[in-house]
């Protein structure tokens, strides 16, 4: 079991010291701005009385690592500061834009896994038929379709030509849940096909190589139907491999969900982000990429985690 | 019955290489003679025909001030490639670089190296292109520094687990042990045997450099218009879906056509250079 805590303790301190650098990075690019965010926030019509305020605030005085060091206290207690734009607490805002990017999220995973888990496993199932092969090359050929171009699409031809879906925005889910759902589901079916190839590859080449298993020719031997020994026996051993490109996949999911939510206009973090980026809101781009990046270390962490405990195998050898 | 040749490739995967490959040789002429074959972005004259189909004067249809699409999409591919091809050749030959030092001299090189590569790769990389834009200026410079820092990563980690491999071959030994200094095994001895993997590499490089320097222009963070990118001539068909579906229809088949042909080639490429 001491064996296991210095494995945490070890992960633990690998995260925090990529979350230190990673957050002073970010830190430190604004400060390479021209000028200070007092001049760029308070416009030509500040007074000296009001920047010398301002740059007091900011601590502009004082050396980098001294105001990092602020910055991430004030962070780490909830206190992101202001929108240099109104004024509005920078958490407030975030806890408004958070749920779209959430049920985003969330949505495109359901999607994600209720496209790749079938295709996968007859993929595997039938491995070598025509039936594989239309899967991989469909598959490949989806990888080649970034977030933009397959967002561009998806607008012209279900919103503008079929006008099943709204051509962008976001319902809230206790506004009207219709409404929610439609708005949400071209967005995420977008990021869905995005990563679902890779899923769709992965599973079933751990699937193939269970179907070679003994377990799998024994269980067989006892009679059990096909449906069954597909669900019972062999989905669990192939998804390990999974759980871990779910982690690594999380960085492309990021960077595309920026990109979908400005197509489809979802109010959340991502378009959120891009705003104010075009308004020169830099310390809301600094908190939004620290936030995110950090969302992303702790993220990649926990499913480290739940591999451990999903697979024993693992278990043994990563602590060894 | 003639013994099985692993080196061949198999004539369906050669199809479709031979079929990437003119492709993007298409592309690349286009983009390079635009000027002399008299594909200009904008023709000074303003045709009366707005928002048009394709039809035979204008092949992809016409903009909504009357602008050939098909010139603009040439003349678009000059920025977009020329973007790509630098941000590769940087990534390749720095990841390229840092990934063999790492490999062949392991210990705190490597570990110094494979730290960083694991955390730039273990970030959301397009957010900081675009916190890199947004901060430093919105040009070409910094726009290829920014999509370059993509690429470099991915392109490090791989070469650096093909150095291990052929580090520890015989005959590398038997170098060192006729007293080869380090940087002929690295040169005559490694980077031979490596090279093909580098080079496939650089098609699956370029290939995220598209994707990233395509997002940057949709959202308008690319370089500043009256500059043209794939990414930007798609994202100004966007307000136009209803009238000029052409406008988004052609670009983003061209974007989809090079990213498959760059992705195909470069993961038979890869296949068969790891195989050996």
């Amino acid at each position: 079991m001491s064996q296991l805590s210095t494995f945490i303790g070890k992960r633990l301190l690998w995260l925090t010291s990529i979350v230190v650098v990673v957050t002073f990075i970010t830190f430190w690019l604004l400060n390479l701005l021209p000028g200070d965010p007092c001049t760029l926030s308070s416009g030509s019509g500040a007074t000296e009385e009001n920047l010398a305020r301002c740059r007091d605030n900011l601590k502009l005085g004082s050396n980098l690592f001294v105001r990092y060091f602020d910055w991430l206290t004030d962070c780490l207690t909830g206190d992101f500061g202001e929108s240099y734009r109104n004024g509005i607490e920078v958490s407030t805002i975030l806890a408004q834009k958070l749920p779209a990017t959430s049920w985003l999220i969330l949505y495109t995973m359901v999607l994600t896994l209720l496209i790749s888990i079938p295709l996968g496993t007859i993929a595997a199932y039938r491995r070598n038929s025509w039936v594989d092969s239309t899967i991989s090359t469909t598959s490949f050929g989806m990888l080649s379709i970034p977030a933009f171009v397959l967002g561009s699409i998806m607008v012209l031809v279900f919103s503008v030509q079929f006008k099943w879906f709204p051509l962008g925005g976001y319902v809230g889910p206790t506004e009207n849940l219709i409404e929610h759902w439609k708005s949400l589901f071209l967005p995420a079916l977008t990021l869905a096909l995005g990563s679902a190839p890779i899923y769709v590859q992965l599973l079933r080449a751990d699937m193939v190589e269970n179907l070679e298993e003994n377990f799998t020719a024994a269980v067989r031997a006892k009679g059990l139907p096909t449906r069954k020994l597909i669900f019972r026996h062999l989905l669990r051993p192939s998804s390990f491999t999974l759980v871990t490109l779910a982690g690594i996949n999380a960085a492309q999911l990021i960077n595309a969900t920026v990109v979908v939510e400005f197509i489809f206009n979802v109010a959340g973090v991502g378009s959120f982000l891009i705003d104010s980026v075009f308004a020169q809101d830099y310390l809301v781009v600094q908190t939004i990429t620290a936030l995110i990046a950090t969302a992303f270390v702790v993220l990649n962490a926990l499913v480290d985690a739940i591999y451990l405990v999903l697979d024993p195998r693992v278990r043994t050898r990563k602590l060894t | 019955m003639k013994p099985h040749n692993p080196n061949r490739i198999r004539p369906t995967l050669l199809v479709g290489l031979i079929l990437a490959g003119i492709w993007l040789a298409v592309i690349i002429v286009f983009a390079v003679f635009a000027p002399i074959m008299g594909f200009l972005p904008d023709p000074g004259r303003f045709s009366l025909n707005v928002n048009q189909g394709p039809s035979w004067g204008a092949w992809f249809g016409t903009d909504e001030i009357g602008r050939d699409l098909f010139a603009r999409v040439v003349w678009g591919s000059r920025l977009s490639l020329l973007i790509a091809l630098i941000s590769t050749a940087f990534g390749t030959i720095v990841g390229g670089f840092l990934g063999l030092l790492a490999g062949y001299f392991k210990g705190w090189i490597d570990d110094f190296i494979s730290g960083t590569v694991n955390i730039m790769l273990s970030l959301p990389a397009l957010i900081f292109a675009l916190l890199l834009v947004t901060i430093l200026e919105q040009n070409l410079r910094n726009v290829t520094i920014a999509v370059s820092l993509l690429s470099t990563p991915a392109v490090a980690r791989i070469v650096r687990a093909q150095t291990l491999r052929i580090a520890s071959r015989g005959y590398v030994e038997v170098a060192q042990s006729i007293g080869a200094t380090r940087l002929r095994i690295i040169f005559r001895e490694i980077l031979p045997n490596i090279l093909p993997v580098v080079l496939s590499l650089c098609f699956i490089a370029f290939g995220i450099v598209i994707v990233a320097e395509g997002s940057l222009s949709f959202i308008g963070k690319s370089v500043p218009s009256p500059s043209i990118t794939w990414g930007s001539l798609l994202a100004s068909g966007r307000g136009k879906l209803e009238d000029a579906p052409h406008l988004t229809i052609y670009p983003a088949l061209i974007i989809f056509l090079t990213l498959l042909s760059v992705n195909y080639a470069g993961n038979v490429l890869l296949n068969r250079a790891s195989r050996n």
